[in-house]
């Protein structure tokens, strides 16, 4: 944390005040949960939340700063209150995005950023705009997942064609994130709003403990975005939009990490690869369908680790003058077939998340929300608990933007 | 006493007798309206040029530009207010007038001259799927047809020519270029021998405010 603040505090002074946009949202909340503990405090559970009361949900700021014709910066930090890490950033990134009369044009972008996959999180700092608890899918890849890397980018805007149909072709080229997969392994999906500091490390719970010295030496937390192998992850991915009605995105990521490279820390590559396919209809003026679905598979070790696992969810989102709410269905899975018997790698969940918002004025919006789960995960046994859980959150936000 | 009369009378309608009216109907090769096509008159005499300090407003609202068409006199300043509260980058490769413009919130930059008649072709390096028009000419002559594809002049009788021009129209530009004497009441109809362009106005749709995020 301290090594960045000097570098962030260098940046906010040195933008210029014309042409950089700064702002920001605080998010309060008030919790009534079933007093479960989560992956945090190393339980077993999968929401953010194991005790009622007050929190800071959300505090971030986002810097937008103009450098020179086609060329941005943005940087996005935000504070925790919970985690190992309270402060850092969560991205920080270069666009160069040059004007051109062509019918084909070129971007590109540069520094730590999220690739373009999802469809859930389009408010500001990857946040979605719908429910406040995000869906498993980019609950996990805002904790896991980050391109430290460079993204190339062909795109035509379909209005400058006279088509309805714009498309955008993307590769990016990556180092980091070789631990990627940890999580979803050991812990399994989770569902929360908190996304990973570039420098931070999370905790889970202490699996296969009663059964395994080899296990045991194997820290307990991951810091997700490691180099570990000098190896280079890539991902790409297409977008195509019909007007703006409706937009697909497919993406493959594949971390590309070797699965038997360890670090000092006992940090091992998880070889990571998945597909993410997202879809969003603005079915009319007042409802929209957002719909994602991932798959793919991690592997640790010579085998000592493999998991299957996928993931979807289908969300409907209804705006009626100050109001917005969205109901959001979820189910995950991970499935373990690996030489280490005694670590059960299988998890099965669904989940329902309502949510209320109501827009007060420009600046607060104040919203309720309910999650309710139920998720079998069978390591939990090698902590003597059962393996299945269903758990409920309820939420009370009050929201200010500037 | 007759003679008395009909100079009171002259003098009376004096004024109108010096205005011509002319009414352009623009229908499509299909026979219907078009919306927005830009008619206007130029002349081998000297015409009225514009005032000094003349603007005009090429706003952005809701993440398109509006209006969709602006028709300025040569010589006019336009003014880009951003209506938005986020940030936008206009942009034109347009012969007539190629600039750039950063808009931000809440900073409001100097208008700029069009002083080159012709059309100027508007993006936002931002928003890609934002498109508008600056239509520049060189008279004070010039009008907007409306829903029903009907535009009206009341101007000075005289030599003219009237001509048609719009983003979507494919025919050949010299075919809507026509040479009128305007004395009293005249009326014309473009019909159009080529379809339009796609016009896309799907884009131009208000959906909600996540629509078109990057």
């Amino acid at each position: 944390m301290r090594p960045c603040l000097p570098w962030l505090l260098g940046c906010l002074l040195s933008i210029n005040s014309l042409a950089a946009e700064v702002s920001g949202l605080m998010q309060a909340s008030l919790a009534v949960t079933d007093n479960q503990p989560g992956w945090q405090e190393q339980g077993s559970g999968i929401l953010r939340y194991e005790e009622d009361g007050l929190h800071l949900q959300q505090a971030l700021v986002k810097i937008d700063h103009h450098l020179a014709s086609g060329w941005q910066m943005e940087l996005v930090a935000n504070l925790h209150e919970d985690g190992e890490q309270q402060l850092g950033l969560t991205q920080a990134q270069l666009l160069y995005k040059p004007l051109s009369a062509d019918k084909v044009k070129f971007r590109a972008r540069a520094g730590f950023f999220y690739p373009q996959m999802s469809l859930e999180n389009p408010d500001t700092g990857w946040l979605s705009p719908y429910n406040y608890t995000q869906s498993a899918i980019n609950s996990w890849i805002g904790e896991e997942l980050r391109i430290a890397g460079l993204e190339l980018g062909l795109y035509s805007p379909g209005r400058q064609r006279r088509s309805p149909w714009s498309w955008e072709l993307y590769g990016g080229v990556f180092r980091g994130n070789d631990t990627l997969g940890t999580l979803l392994s050991w812990r399994g999906w989770a569902m929360h709003d908190r996304q990973s500091l570039h420098n931070d490390r999370i905790n889970f719970a202490h699996y296969g403990q009663p059964f395994d010295t080899y296990r045991n030496a194997l820290p307990a937390w991951t810091e997700p975005f490691k180099e570990l192998d000098g190896r280079n992850g890539y991902y790409a991915g297409l977008h195509l939009d019909y007007y703006q009605t409706v937009s697909v995105r497919y993406y493959f990521y594949d971390n590309n990490a070797d699965p038997l490279a360890v670090n000092e820390q006992r940090l091992y590559g998880w070889d990571t690869r998945f597909h993410s396919l997202a879809a969003s209809w603005q079915l009319n003026e007042r409802n929209r369908l957002i719909s994602q679905w991932v798959t793919g598979d991690t592997l640790m070790g010579d085998n000592k680790v493999y998991v299957e696992f996928d993931a979807w969810f289908v969300l409907l989102s209804h705006a009626v003058e100050k109001h917005r709410f969205s109901a959001r269905f979820d189910r995950f899975r991970t499935r373990g077939d690996d030489v280490w018997p005694w670590d059960q790698n299988h998890q099965d969940g669904d989940a329902i998340t309502l949510t209320w918002r109501y827009q007060w004025d420009e600046s607060w919006q104040f919203g309720l929300e309910q999650h309710i789960n139920s998720n079998r995960a069978l390591n939990r046994a090698t902590l003597g608990e059962a393996p299945d859980r269903d758990r409920q959150q309820t939420l009370a936000l009050a929201q200010y933007r500037w | 006493m007759t003679y008395r009369i009909c100079l009171t009378l002259l003098a009376l309608f004096c004024p109108l007798s010096n205005a011509a009216q002319l009414d352009v109907s623009v229908v499509d090769d299909q026979g219907s309206p078009v919306k927005g096509a830009v008619v206007y008159l130029t002349s081998s005499s000297p015409l009225p040029a514009v005032k000094p300090g003349t603007m005009a407003d090429m706003d952005q609202v809701k993440k398109q530009f509006k209006p969709h068409i602006l028709v300025v006199q040569k010589g006019t300043q336009v003014r880009f207010p951003n209506s938005d509260s986020i940030q936008h980058h206009v942009y034109s490769f347009s012969p007539a007038k190629p600039f750039e413009l950063q808009l931000y919130k809440d900073h409001h930059p100097d208008p700029l001259m069009f002083d080159q008649q012709g059309q100027v072709e508007l993006g936002c390096n931002v928003h890609d799927w934002m498109l508008g028009y600056i239509m520049v000419v060189d008279t004070p002559y010039f009008a907007q047809a409306n829903a029903q594809g009907l535009a009206t002049f009341d101007v000075p009788p005289g030599r003219y020519t009237l001509h048609l021009r719009h983003p979507r129209i494919q025919d050949d530009p010299k075919s809507l270029d026509l040479p009128l004497l305007l004395d009293d009441h005249t009326a014309h109809t473009f019909s159009l021998q080529e379809p339009l362009l796609p016009g896309l106005d799907e884009f131009e749709e208000q959906t909600d405010e996540f629509s078109g995020y990057e």
